[in-house]
């Protein structure tokens, strides 16, 4: 780590005021999620009644028991293993998508000499302008029109038409130093070479870094799963956690909180999991981005 | 294991039969989540194991609205679904795109299936019909305003609940705050406190009969009678006599279900959840009416939605939409459905069954929405047919907010609501040509 | 500004032209039609449309409540921006200074960032619920009768502490990397300067975050605009009434929900406009000051 430290003082006042900033912090921010674990330990009739729990119930495992491996939906098929399945596919196949093609575009505009690369970056970078929401009923009709209704490639395709990656990868490449590619082509190193030898090594851990935001952005779709998909076997997690809590407003019957919540708690692990996980990479990766 | 049974039971029927064609798969897209989602998954289910012919998968689509659109991105796309359900709100916009749909009326006699209107109860029949009376959707999930009363409240005050909003606002409502209670609340403002507040008091509610003639509509917001009414909503919430929490359902929902308040206006269809939450007796009964304006009150409007049959499907489709709908409002599978989800049951057939069961006795709450519906008709009580009448709720709800909390006296708040929607009105009748 | 180094004409095109394709296909051609519909009143299932010239434009523009919807947008994205902003680079210099615990508290702090937004919008409603709220009863016990829902500003406040705690740990990573990517030297020769930590702070640490603070700026402005529409969502429960919404709210209650396709291509438009207006302004206002490598 490049700090400075002061480890041999003793601990000062002004460090202590640092310390209950931090911790004052992680508590504000955290509190919610504990309230989401403590929550999913109790019943459906208490949650409906009382809303949240600040302590720990009896019926966790149950919650959970029911959340993962209950078989539900018309087919009788899906549970949370299966939406579970199907979030990762989203969620990796989204962020691997992206990956792929916002570094090539990214490559092109900031490496090549082309007459319309500030041109080709404005056109990208504008579809930040505009949510999915908004262009929603032209895009279903493309992709079921391309025959990609109810598939994975359906799923995810449009939600690569947005400039966020390409963005990450034009700030992370326009850091990297000038002379390194000087010295690939002074050694006579083709754009290809280089990229794959010099570029794509150098950007390993910005890579890991978009691909945990990507991935986290993948996962946590809603709107769009849901409308272009009819068939269960697609089902994702956050799709199955709307199905529960969405009872019609008049309330006929009070839904199965426990088991949303549960769910809830499912679908914040993987993420939390990578983040962990990538989390010195992560952090090392936006690091070389800024040098 | 269930579907094997079925299909040794299909294929022993095909046997039987001799060569038969393959099985026809019809789709029901709903937004039907949570329970009610898995009650529609059985009703499939075994209409699926009553025949062999036609098999029907139904898809959660999510809220109403997303299912409203997900119908019409798959329509423009021609990927719709056979049977898409539409709510109240949303009526006008899909029985207004004639050719989107089949009227089930139609659907049902050219499919050789005998339909009389008169089975269905009275309160059903016209909501989702054209002018001439012809039905288009085929009512599904269907409710009604009603009024729940917390039975210890009651008898703390020494009351019972009233039948007009004047005995609400003389007797009624000092002597449960004498008890200690917040009199009344209620849910849902453009619902029950306007569209049913004048089809209770047989008002008309729009020009050209309430929207059936034309698109060319505008709103009787003007009316006085609906002014008079929430100036004494405003009055009976500055004194104490009304609680009101904003425009949502359960904000206002759950002050009832916590025991504070004492009277709550809330759908037909809520029983089986306050049934749960509900930690006192409670009990319903009709939604009271203003006598200053008739001593006749007919009956309400219907909420929910209903299901639509989508066009540009093959014919033998058609036919096992038919066979559905014919399934659906079979007396036993309606009677299920009101059983395990509240709902009004919409034949007279399957009221009766209800009735043979002792579903009343056990529940005699549960009868309330059904009799209401029931009550005697008039001249503005079919239903009403408004074009972007979610975005009108929307004005209404906004202006009423506004009034209700003083921050807009009422003079501007029901002019700025009857312009913006006869605005509304307008526009929607350009799209409808 | 980096010089190219490749000149050849054909790798650069064949690299560009899957993503273009994309964007061609689900941004472009959408958004052409958004463009078109905006001059029509269409029926939705696309029976009937009338040309209606720029009459759904006229209409926002003498529209006062639009107006005030604009209004509390801007409102909204500034405030959510800067606290999200602030609170978020407030953590991350302590994070960056302390030495004990340092990569507890990066984990811990990171944790939020993986909540779905409909479960944080979910926790959001039931904390601040008008009847069962825990922190509504906070605010109850210090006698202040909070009212999500129905209060304009109460609701507001609600939506702004969600938007805010949802994006603040994407800030705090960022940040964080940001301060620990400033070269030892120049804090040792800022330190032997003897400065106050605040001087500090703005003189050296603040300018050398730069890049990291303008690309962010843009992340949490579009944020700030498009992705807290399920918090906004969840917080009216559905039901907007006299509760504040962002403009991108509007465009879903009114197409969306309310299937008006002409009215809110309008609002759509107008909607890319303004945000367009703004990220060029941006870059041209800061780019050029922002120095790489």
């Amino acid at each position: 780590m490049t700090k400075i430290t002061h480890n041999k003082k003793p601990i000062r006042v002004s460090d202590l005021a640092d310390h209950a900033i931090l911790i004052a912090g992680a508590l504000l921010m955290l509190f919610p999620v504990y309230l989401a674990f403590t929550t999913t330990s109790h019943d459906n009739i208490t949650l409906a009644r009382e809303g949240l729990q600040f302590g720990f119930g009896d019926q966790m495992g149950a919650n959970f028991y029911a959340a993962m491996f209950e078989k539900g939906g018309f087919s009788e098929q899906i549970d949370g293993t299966s939406m579970l399945l199907n979030s990762l596919i989203l969620g990796i196949g989204f962020a691997f998508g992206k990956i792929v093609l916002s570094m090539a575009a990214a490559y092109a505009i900031v490496y090549f000499r082309l007459r319309f690369a500030t041109f080709a970056f404005w056109v990208i970078f504008t579809t930040i302008l505009l949510p999915l929401e908004v262009r929603i009923l032209p895009s279903y009709e493309v992709v079921t029109g391309l025959g990609m209704a109810n598939t994975y490639t359906g799923l995810i395709v449009p939600l690569l038409a947005s400039a966020t990656g390409t963005f990450f990868f034009r700030q992370f490449f326009l850091s990297v130093p000038e002379e390194l590619v000087e010295a690939a082509r002074i050694d006579g190193a083709g754009p290809g070479k280089f990229f794959i030898d010099i570029l794509v090594p150098l950007s390993r851990t910005m890579i890991a870094a978009i691909f945990i935001i990507m991935f986290v952005y993948g996962w946590n779709q809603y709107l769009w799963p849901t409308l272009i998909t009819t068939d269960e076997s697609l089902f994702t997690l956050v799709r199955g956690i709307k199905q529960i809590t969405q009872s019609i407003y008049e309330g006929n019957d009070i839904p199965e909180y426990g088991q949303a919540w549960a769910l809830a708690i499912i679908a914040m692990l993987p993420p939390v999991l990578i983040v962990i996980f990538f989390q010195s990479w992560f952090v090392k990766g936006l690091v070389e981005s800024e040098k | 294991m269930k579907t094997t049974s079925v299909m040794i039971a299909g294929a022993m029927t095909a046997a039987m039969a001799g060569p038969v064609a393959a099985q026809t798969e019809i789709e029901w897209w709903h937004a039907m989540g949570g329970s009610l989602g898995e009650t529609v998954n059985k009703i499939a289910t075994e209409f699926n194991a009553s025949q062999s012919d036609y098999v029907i998968t139904p898809v959660f689509k999510g809220s109403y609205e997303e299912t409203l659109t997900a119908g019409i991105a798959a329509f423009r796309a021609g990927e719709q679904p056979n049977i898409l359900q539409v709510f109240d709100a949303g009526a006008a916009t899909v029985i207004g795109a004639q050719g989107a749909t089949i009227p089930v009326q139609d659907l049902l006699v050219d499919n050789g299936i005998a339909f009389d209107i008169e089975d269905y109860i009275s309160g059903v029949r016209y909501f989702y019909a054209d002018s001439d009376g012809k039905m288009i959707g085929m009512p599904f999930n269907s409710s009604s305003p009603i009024m729940y009363f917390n039975v210890d409240a009651l008898e703390a005050a020494g009351v019972t609940a009233p039948v007009t909003w004047e005995e609400f606002q003389d007797v009624t409502a000092p002597a449960l705050v004498e008890a200690g209670y917040v009199p009344m609340s209620q849910s849902h403002m453009p619902w029950i406190f306007t569209e049913n507040f004048f089809s209770r008091h047989n008002l008309p509610f729009a020009s050209a009969n309430n929207g059936y003639d034309s698109a060319d509509v505008t709103i009787n917001m003007d009316a006085p009678e609906i002014r008079d009414h929430f100036e004494a909503f405003k009055g009976w919430i500055d004194n104490g006599y009304a609680g009101f929490y904003g425009a949502s359902w359960d904000d206002n929902a759950t002050p009832f279900q916590q025991g504070e308040v004492g009277l709550w206006l809330g759908s037909s269809g809520s029983f089986g959840g306050l049934q749960k939450t509900a930690e006192f007796e409670f009990s319903a009964t009709y939604l009271p009416y203003w006598e200053a304006i008739t001593t006749e009150p007919t009956q309400t409007f219907i909420g929910g939605a209903a299901l639509f049959a989508m066009s540009g499907q093959p014919e033998e489709e058609n036919k096992a939409t038919a066979e559905f709908f014919r399934f659906l409002t079979s007396p036993e599978v309606q009677y299920m459905w009101h059983q395990e989800t509240g709902y009004v049951p919409i034949t007279e057939a399957a009221y009766e069954v209800a009735k043979a069961d002792g579903h009343y006795d056990r529940f005699p709450a549960a009868e309330v929405g059904i009799q209401q519906l029931s009550l005697p008709a008039g001249e503005w009580t079919r239903g009403y047919r408004m074009g972007f009448y979610v975005q009108i709720r929307d004005v209404m709800n906004r202006e009423y907010t506004r009034y209700l909390t003083g921050e807009t006296s009422l003079d501007d708040a029901f002019t700025a609501i009857k312009e913006e929607s006869d605005v509304l009105l307008s526009r929607f009748a350009q799209t409808q040509n | 500004m980096k010089r190219a180094a490749f000149s050849q004409p054909l790798m650069p095109v064949a690299l560009l032209l899957p993503q273009l394709i994309i964007i061609a296909v689900f941004f472009y051609w959408p958004a052409g039609e958004a463009i078109y519909s905006s001059f029509f009143l269409q029926d939705p299932f696309g029976f009937g449309s009338n040309y209606v010239g720029a009459d759904n434009y006229t209409r926002l523009a003498k529209s006062s409540e639009y107006a005030k919807v604009a209004g509390f947008t801007l409102f909204f994205t500034v405030l959510v921006t800067f606290l999200s902003l602030g609170i978020a680079l407030l953590l991350a210099v302590k994070a960056d200074k302390v030495i004990r615990g340092a990569k507890t508290y990066r984990t811990l702090l990171m944790w939020v960032y993986a909540v779905a937004p409909p479960v944080a919008g979910f926790l959001g409603a039931l904390l601040f619920d008008q009847n069962i709220g825990p922190i509504t009863d906070l605010f109850a016990y210090f006698g202040y009768n909070l009212q999500i829902g129905l209060n304009y500003n109460d609701t507001a406040f609600a939506m702004i502490v969600v938007s805010v705690w949802k994006q603040i740990p994407v800030n705090f990573i960022f940040l964080l990397s940001g301060l620990q990517s400033i070269p030892v030297a120049v804090r040792e020769a800022a330190l032997i300067d003897n400065k106050s930590g605040t001087r500090r702070f703005w003189d050296i640490t603040f300018p050398l975050l730069a890049p990291t603070a303008f690309f962010l700026l843009i992340i949490n402005i579009t944020y700030a605009l498009f992705d807290t529409f399920g918090v906004i969502d969840i917080m009216v429960k559905g039901n907007p009434a006299s509760n504040p919404i962002t403009l991108v709210y509007k465009v879903y209650t009114d197409g969306f929900r309310g299937s008006d396709l002409g009215g809110s291509s309008a609002q759509s438009v107008v909607l890319m406009v303004l945000v367009l207006a703004l990220t060029v302004m941006q870059f041209r206002m800061l780019e050029r000051r922002i120095h790489y490598t």
